[in-house]
């Protein structure tokens, strides 16, 4: 059981695995902007009364919570060119299949806030003449937004960890390289625990903060 | 754009599936039960008042909690035996994988159970002569489980998704049947199709089935 580290190694594929990381954060921000934007619209949808939009966003939001992200990966690669008649890259496959899974959790964090205001102050805003989306943007979303934080933190911590599928694509992000890097020089214990590591310190201050921010409201409830 | 769709060249191979369906189920299965023991004596570690249980148990929650599932993977399938000198199967390695995984987030479900509990209670019970076991076993746990129902059916849940991760180390689980049948077939919108909604049929029969469980359980409180 005597291993001797090869930390040279490290030092070595540390420019690739920064390039890896870039691709990482970029595949991470992409879809975190698109997934909230769609998540918004499709909450929307979900809290609507009327049958033909409420339906297909319960839909939407249940098929991507119940199947594996690796699996809605893998079809948006391999199957959905074959009904969109054209090739996708890995990276959009990627970001596409990683925004719309997003936004599936993303629209049930805001459909939570939206129907956790009593119903009351909609018809108080409607009696003093608001429409829907003044009412919306006026009265509901600034009582919510706030208690939202912490579900959309965890949101977008569990995203960072998602992002790394993308290496089954071959997307070259950090996770890939990290492999690539592994099986090149042989040597997957220093290259795998380093791309661990860089990891960790990607997402661990989003679980610090998201930590914080909980604990500082339910300090002010 | 015009697409011949052909399920019955997929449903000719089902029996493929359903063996990846078994082994998806086995995996889940044997990970939950190992990840419940490793996440109960991590939350154990996690309450003690020595340090030097504390520390590695918060180190180890921590570690996992903010690094992709899919580094552990290979880590426990590449990295590990050279350290130890043996390999894996990828059933072992996977295994490895999701329960210590899992165990980091079921050591949070028991911890916040149990630190639900006031204090008080923890004080009433040594004062009357009971000791550390005892209180934990006969008025501690018996109070904190039923609040630790909901967390723990959500993280069997997630664990359930993560499974598919296993097919990267050629673990024939349902994704991994799934690119055979799409190897011999050449179909990989129906395969994909096909195994997107058997994944769906077994996690929203779950979530539901659990869902009762707990609405039962909550009201027997």
């Amino acid at each position: 059981m005597e291993y001797t580290w090869d930390f040279k190694v490290i030092l070595d594929s540390f420019p690739l695995l920064l390039r890896g990381l870039v691709v990482t954060i970029e595949l991470w921000i992409l879809a975190f902007a698109i997934g909230l934007s769609l998540g918004f619209a499709v909450s929307l949808a979900r809290v609507s009364s009327r049958g033909w939009l409420n339906g297909p966003a319960i839909g939407y939001v249940e098929l991507f919570r119940n199947t594996p992200v690796l699996v809605q990966l893998i079809w948006f690669y391999y199957a959905f060119p074959i009904v969109l008649g054209a090739q996708l890259s890995p990276f959009t496959a990627a970001a596409l299949s990683l925004t719309l899974n997003t936004s599936a959790y993303c629209a049930e964090i805001f459909r939570g806030g939206i129907v956790s205001i009593a119903r009351g102050q909609w018809e108080g805003a409607k009696a003093i003449g608001m429409t829907r989306a003044m009412t919306m943007r006026r009265v509901i979303l600034p009582q919510v937004l706030k208690r939202m934080l912490p579900a959309f933190t965890n949101r977008g911590i569990e995203l960072a960890k998602v992002t790394s599928l993308a290496s089954l694509l071959a997307v070259n992000e950090l996770m890939y390289q990290g492999r690539l890097l592994s099986s090149t020089y042989y040597r997957p214990l220093e290259i795998l625990t380093v791309v661990a590591l860089v990891y960790f310190v990607l997402i661990y201050p989003g679980s610090y903060l998201s930590a914080r921010i909980e604990r500082r409201l339910a300090a002010r409830d | 754009m015009q697409y011949r769709w052909d399920f019955p060249a997929v449903w000719n191979h089902l029996d493929m599936l359903i063996v990846g369906l078994i082994g998806t189920v086995e995996l889940a299965l044997v990970s939950i039960v190992l990840g419940v023991i490793v996440g109960f004596v991590v939350a154990l570690m996690r309450l003690s008042h020595r340090r030097a249980l504390r520390t590695p148990a918060t180190a180890f929650v921590e570690f996992y909690r903010n690094t992709p599932p899919i580094v552990h993977f290979f880590w426990f399938f590449y990295a590990l035996p050279i350290v130890i000198g043996l390999s894996f199967e990828p059933f072992t390695a996977a295994v490895l994988a999701l329960s210590t995984q899992s165990g980091a987030f079921y050591a949070e479900v028991f911890r916040g159970g149990i630190v639900s509990i006031e204090r008080g209670q923890w004080e009433g019970a040594k004062a009357l002569g009971m000791n550390y076991r005892a209180v934990l076993r006969r008025v501690i746990l018996p109070q904190a489980l039923r609040r630790m129902v909901a967390p723990f059916v959500d993280r069997s849940f997630e664990l359930t998704k993560t499974t598919a991760l296993a097919s990267s180390l050629a673990y024939a689980e349902l994704l991994y049947q799934a690119m055979q049948v799409n190897s011999i077939t050449y179909r990989p919108m129906e395969v994909y199709t096909t195994i997107a909604i058997m994944y769906f049929i077994v996690l929203f029969a779950a979530s539901n089935l659990m869902r009762l469980v707990e609405y039962r359980l909550s009201r027997v409180g």
